[in-house]
């Protein structure tokens, strides 16, 4: 596969993505049932965040041409190169809170593992990989100039992650705290709490930069040809997926044969 | 009415006001159960509202009050909001002598912060963009001397703004340190408390770490857009921003003094700093986690700004060594600088939440702590001090007129320190009880650093061999110089440090903070001065007064050299550092009134230079064209330099640094 122009095509690349994450995904979760080991668990999920680096957040596009010698650095097409390494740059300044919770949780817990309901941590995460594949849907569907189909992929994207935060707060760490995984009782719960609510937290500014696309995009705000906000807010929601593609096996699916 | 009398009427409103608030304030807690006394922060708090107020019924049409005047507000907003929800859920409400709970400070803290930033107007456009409205690409700065006190989106102006903050940060970081130093010059208890001591001591340390961090991003800001050839930064909104989130970040370190100070040093390393008693470790790590952002967001813009907006023909190797440096820098603070702030918070959180981290009773690891922080605060020397390099190796080659030795080499060792810099941070840690097999790789991994360190003294010496030293020596020189000398003394004192066997005996004595002052008076205060002085007349089209100059420089320097070396000495005989008192019997109290002496001399050269400052902007030489006789293209057109910078675009035809090469160009200025 290549990085494809026309709509159809793109659309359903979408779909092929998402269906390897899906398989990938379950494989994790059979990993650690049947087979675990943080090595095996650890590919499984950088080849996860590849297929969503390369596929959902373009990171390719980091590399395109500008076409010609913009002196000025003033076209439209060379600012919004810049932007997107600025994005970039922001993701990777980030992703060293998220790394550094990782470490953390590591250093704190070995190979232990909290103990969680493996159903409701499958659950969220397919809510939040279903939440990517729309918003790859609404991307795809802008860049092509279809707003209807824009809008409505963007609100179905709001409404996974909105369920899908809602389900962090109001159904697993209710769960967690009835099996006894309490912030301020031990260590284990304390790195749970903060790696899922630092994580939410990025949902959550995530859902309002949604909110803010959907409603510029209801009002004509993009175009196929300009329509940098959409992409700068999928590239976010994508970066969060991305994240939790690491959280999941590190809070749920490590130690969980032992336990 | 006449002045004086209008006056008066000012000063009795800023005292009634104060005196309101402060018993208001202690009104309001007998709500949330506290008794009703006057505490030093109810008239803290009576003291700013007394300020505040008056200046924003006078001034609001200016952006920096206006922000002020909100962010008090919604602090105590936030406080408030807080505090009652506590009470309504039946918990602990009343802060005592603090009057709220940690809760509710950290909560306003962060809400006031808020509040500056969009009251203030540095958010304006994006409000409006997120509204859908689109706006021009760029404002109209007002004339005269506010557009320095507004969100200007100039790259130059907020370069001075930031300069003139850490100017202001370094006297009052330079203040407390005098203050302590005071203390110091007589052994036994003197006029401060040991709680006072430690306060002070530890902002002492984080306010000058945020002085030097607003001090290298004002040079990159002014430096990098002019050296590129950029009509600005990448994104002249974010630029902005960066520099104003850095006010509330300021404001919060200072606050940290009435709510009880902070008693850990800069470090705030747990369990001390996780001890809940003060509320002002929490105000501590809420101003070093704001500053933060600053500091990350500010590299994440001059990065892409170098990497998007280089004149035509400036490739890799034609950048001046100054932006080499800046990238350098750039890259350690936009990646390491989340670990000091992840590392604060989890200490914040575990003394707002009780989660455990690193509380040995839960499971936790306050080693992990140390883990994390030096994972940032080693690296952030290397932010430091690499631009003040790179403004040494800058200068040199116009001031001697001799081409840079080395060139290449120079700018791929400021990525070297970078790079090594992120592999030794546990340098820090030999004593902490981390796992021992750690303790070798990383021995040998700081001495790394030697290397590409090295490779920049043999560049300036060789670049100054048979160069022509310029007579009489400008005060940009004598900084220069002054750099590499004090420098090459923080390095040699560097590597006894990094050696195992020799560090279990330095570790935390005052022979460390002799090497560290070194360091960052070598790598950033010198070169900092340098640049000024250099800089100034691009800047203003202004000479600053060379006799004044010599003074600061001669003044300064012998001052420092017994500071630093006498604390080392003090150091290898047993003065341990960040204590309040010593023995006498250890016979070095001679020595500390000798350090204490060289203190106040540095801060009256400091102070000679003040005055030189706001003197030459006024009355100082006019200084027209390319008064150093420099190749580089700012230099090349008329000072001060207008709104985006240059009227005609330039293309680079040639090396940076061919001094003395006849017939050789470094930038040709292209046909209207």
């Amino acid at each position: 596969m290549t990085h494809t122009t026309d709509k159809k095509s793109a659309l359903s690349q979408g779909v092929i993505i998402f269906i390897y994450l899906a398989v990938l995904t379950g494989l994790e979760f059979a990993l650690a049932l049947f087979l675990p080991n943080v090595i095996l668990l650890a590919v499984v999920a950088l080849v996860k965040a590849a297929l969503v680096a390369y596929y959902y957040m373009h990171i390719y596009k980091l590399n395109e041409d500008d076409h010609g010698h913009d002196v000025g650095h003033e076209s439209l097409a060379y600012k919004t190169g810049s932007n997107r390494l600025g994005l970039w740059l922001f993701l990777l300044s980030d992703s060293f809170v998220f790394g550094g919770l990782l470490v953390s949780r590591f250093n704190l817990l070995g190979m232990e593992g909290p103990h969680l309901n493996q159903y409701l941590g499958f659950g969220v995460t397919a809510f939040l990989l279903l939440s990517s594949f729309f918003m790859n849907r609404a991307e795809t569907s802008m860049a092509h100039g279809d707003k209807k189909a824009f809008l409505s992929n963007i609100m179905v994207t709001m409404i996974l992650g909105l369920a899908f935060v809602l389900g962090v707060v109001g159904g697993e760490w209710q769960l967690a705290k009835i099996e006894g995984v309490i912030a301020n009782k031990d260590v284990a719960g304390g790195i749970f709490y903060m790696m899922t609510g630092m994580h939410a937290f990025h949902v959550f500014t995530g859902l309002i930069f949604l909110f803010f696309t959907w409603r510029n995009g209801k009002k004509d705000y993009f175009t196929a040809e300009n329509h940098w906000g959409v992409e700068a807010a999928a590239v976010y929601w994508h970066f969060v997926d991305v994240v939790w593609i690491f959280f999941y096996p590190a809070l749920y699916l490590i130690g969980v044969a032992g336990g | 009415m006449n002045k004086f009398i209008r006056g008066l009427i000012w000063i009795l409103a800023i005292v009634l006001v104060t005196a309101a608030t402060a018993f208001a304030l202690a009104g309001i807690g007998l709500i949330f159960g506290n008794t009703f006394e006057l505490h030093p922060i109810n008239w803290f708090v009576g003291a700013l509202v007394g300020v505040v107020v008056p200046l924003y019924v006078r001034y609001r049409q200016i952006p920096l009050i206006r922000g002020l005047f909100w962010q008090l507000i919604a602090t105590v907003i936030g406080v408030l909001f807080v505090s009652f929800i506590r009470l309504a859920m039946g918990l602990k409400a009343a802060g005592g002598s603090y009057l709220f709970t940690e809760h509710a400070w950290v909560f306003g803290g962060f809400v006031g912060t808020l509040a500056f930033l969009a009251a203030h107007g540095v958010m304006g456009d994006w409000f409006k963009w997120w509204r859908g409205i689109d706006t021009p690409d760029h404002h109209e700065d007002p004339a005269g001397w506010t557009k320095f006190l507004g969100p200007s989106l100039d790259h130059k102006v907020i370069g001075i703004q930031y300069t003139v903050v850490a100017i202001l940060l370094l006297v009052i970081g330079g203040t407390f340190a005098l203050i302590f130093r005071t203390e110091l010059s007589f052994e036994g208890k003197q006029f401060l408390e040991a709680a006072q001591y430690n306060t002070l001591m530890s902002l002492h340390g984080m306010i000058m770490i945020v002085s030097i961090l607003l001090g290298i991003s004002g040079l990159m800001n002014y430096l990098v857009p002019l050296l590129i050839g950029a009509h600005d930064m990448a994104f002249p909104r974010l630029n902005a921003f960066s520099f104003w989130i850095a006010v509330p970040a300021a404001v919060w370190l200072l606050m940290s003094m009435p709510l009880g100070g902070v008693e850990t040093g800069w470090t705030g390393y747990p369990p001390l700093s996780a001890n809940p008693a003060k509320i002002g470790q929490q105000m501590f790590f809420l101003g070093v986690i704001v500053a933060g952002w600053s500091s990350i967001l500010g590299a994440l813009n001059l990065l892409v700004t170098v990497f998007r907006m280089r004149a035509k023909g400036m490739t890799a190797f034609r950048l001046p060594i100054f932006v080499w440096a800046s990238i350098a820098t750039s890259l350690i603070a936009l990646t390491a600088t989340q670990l000091i702030g992840l590392s604060f918070q989890m200490v914040m959180f575990q003394r707002l939440f009780g989660m455990g981290f690193f509380d040995p009773d839960k499971g936790g690891n306050p080693v992990l702590f140390q883990h994390l922080f030096w994972f940032y605060s080693h690296p952030a020397v290397y932010v430091f001090i690499l631009p003040g390099l790179g403004v040494v190796s800058e200068l040199l080659p116009p001031l001697i007129r001799k081409p840079l030795f080395g060139y290449k080499w120079i700018a791929m060792s400021s990525l070297g320190i970078a790079l090594v810099g992120f592999l030794v941070w546990a340098h820090h840690m030999f004593t902490s009880g981390m796992n021992e097999y750690l303790r070798v790789p990383f021995m040998y991994s700081t001495l790394l650093v030697a290397v590409p360190t090295g490779v920049k003294f043999f560049s300036w010496v060789a670049t100054i061999w048979k160069g022509k030293i310029p007579t009489p020596m400008p005060s940009a020189f004598l900084f220069t110089v002054g750099a590499i000398i004090v420098f090459l003394m923080g390095g040699l004192t560097g590597p006894p440090n990094a050696t195992v066997s020799t560090d279990l005996h330095l570790h935390d004595t005052y022979w460390i903070v002799g090497h560290f002052h070194d360091t960052l008076f070598g790598g950033f205060v010198f070169p900092f001065f340098a640049a000024l002085y250099y800089w100034f007349p691009k800047a203003t089209g202004r000479r600053m007064n060379e006799t004044l100059g010599k003074w600061h420089f001669w003044l300064m320097t012998p001052s420092f050299f017994v500071l630093s070396l006498g604390m080392m000495r003090i150091g290898l005989l047993g003065m341990r550092r960040r204590i309040f008192d010593y023995d006498k019997a250890l016979g070095f109290q001679t020595w500390h009134i000798v350090l204490t002496v060289a203190a106040f001399l540095i801060a009256l050269s400091v102070l000679i230079f003040i005055i030189n400052l706001i003197k030459s902007v006024k009355n100082g030489e006019p200084a027209e064209g390319n008064i150093w006789n420099s190749r580089s293209p700012e230099w090349q057109v008329a000072s001060p330099m207008p709104a985006h910078n240059y009227d005609t675009p330039f293309e680079v035809v040639g090396e940076p640094y061919d001094y003395g090469l006849p017939g050789s160009k470094y930038v040709e200025f292209m046909k209207k």
